[in-house]
């Protein structure tokens, strides 16, 4: 496939997914920040679906051998990276997703956000420059590797490929326990542990600086006033 | 039109980007944010830097800038897409922090969220929408990450709130 007609799909689909996260206000951060702090889990159920449909498919994908999955080692990097972003994503209150779909609404402060996520990128590209670590895609062997703490590669294909059994089905297990904590988070709201589920028609606010004036769940509006000016 | 009037159900918004995200995956590779972002802070610091960004070795290795990177096109569309619907629905609104100490967490914020997508390679995009339905081992390590990071951002959030 040429470069514009992949570009052109990736426009396409990041449309919708901009279009669907912004009518919905559904947001990565509070699907974590508010299943935290508020116990409520509107966008952690989402989050939920979402991996368990995607976990199917990917794998039944690889399974024969389609799909493009990512290719790369990973390491202690990758953990020390995450939780440096998940840090950050919630003191700005946007992660990747709500950044993009904030600006669109005409948010400064997820702009400023942005801005800033381009300046920590440049950032950490002059320390690999000096460093050299983590090591250049294309110089990861795939194997683990000590010296370069790097786990190497493993996914459903090579699970696929070393115990001959379809990578679907560890895709099942997978989406079984996905499902399991989804029930968990079904059964808490029941019991009402905390969770206000009348008030899931809005979210509990991307961040507190975006969305003053969005219904909230209780105990976010509380937080959200206090922020707001 | 009624999706531009009511708030559509997050479990539905997200179960049919999931079922382009897999078509996706078929086609050019899984959703992803932190990659096209990477490439776009590539392409504007050559805008400032011009030719002497290639002696900067990340740029010149890792990443060298290129304005056919498909990612990009996907954080381009979601800004469209958000506008489009902001604007159908009258959300459209400019609006700012007014606070200096949210400006400071934004900014922090936004400098942990860029250092920490370079160092693990991958962002929350990738994270949870990638890696971890491919079952790759990076995901599980990403998302152990991301939720140890969320929960002490999350301490730090709500101290500076009681603050």
């Amino acid at each position: 496939m040429n470069v514009i007609a992949q570009c052109l799909i990736a426009f396409v689909f990041g449309s919708v997914a901009g279009l669907l996260v912004q009518r919905s206000r559904y947001c990565n951060v509070a699907a974590l920040r508010d299943a935290m702090l508020f116990k409520t889990y509107r966008n952690t159920k989402a989050l939920l679906i979402a991996m368990m449909i995607l976990t199917m498919g990917f794998t039944a994908f690889i399974t024969v051998g389609a799909g493009k999955p990512l290719y790369f080692d990973v390491g202690l990097n990758t953990f020390i990276g995450l939780f440096l972003f998940g840090i950050g994503m919630v003191l700005a209150g946007a992660c990747t997703v709500s950044t993009w779909v904030k600006a669109g609404e005409g948010n400064v402060g997820a702009i400023w956000a942005l801005l800033f996520t381009f300046i920590g990128m440049f950032l950490f590209s002059l320390l690999w420059s000096f460093t050299y670590w983590p090591p250049a895609p294309n110089t990861m062997t795939g194997d683990f590797n000590l010296a370069g703490l790097q786990l190497g590669f493993a996914n459903a294909a090579t699970l696929q490929e070393k115990t001959k059994i379809p990578a679907v089905v560890f895709g099942a297990v997978q989406t079984l326990v996905l499902y399991g904590l989804y029930r968990a988070i079904l059964r808490r709201e029941r019991a009402g542990a905390g969770a206000d589920t009348q008030a899931d028609s809005e979210s509990a606010a991307c961040n507190a600086w975006a969305d003053n004036d969005k219904a909230v769940p209780q105990g976010a509006a509380r937080v959200t006033a206090e922020q707001s000016t | 039109m009624e999706l531009f009037k009511k708030t559509l159900s997050p479990v539905a918004a997200m179960a049919i980007i999931a079922v382009l995200n897999i078509f996706l995956f078929q086609i050019v590779g899984a959703w992803t944010v932190g990659g096209g972002e990477t490439m776009m802070t590539g392409l504007i610091a050559q805008m400032f830097l011009g030719d002497s960004l290639s002696r900067i070795p990340f740029w010149n290795v890792a990443f060298p800038p290129d304005p056919g990177y498909w990612k990009i096109y996907i954080s381009l569309g979601m800004l469209f897409g958000a506008v489009v619907g902001a604007v159908l629905s009258k959300e459209f609104n400019w609006h700012m922090p007014h606070r200096l100490s949210e400006w400071v967490m934004i900014t922090i914020g936004g400098l942990l969220m860029g250092i920490g997508i370079r160092l693990a390679f991958v962002c929350n995009v990738s994270t949870f929408y990638g890696l971890t339905p491919e079952m790759n081992l990076g995901g599980y390590l990403a998302t152990s990450g991301i939720l140890a990071g969320a929960w002490v951002g999350t301490w730090i959030y709500k101290k500076s709130l009681e603050g």
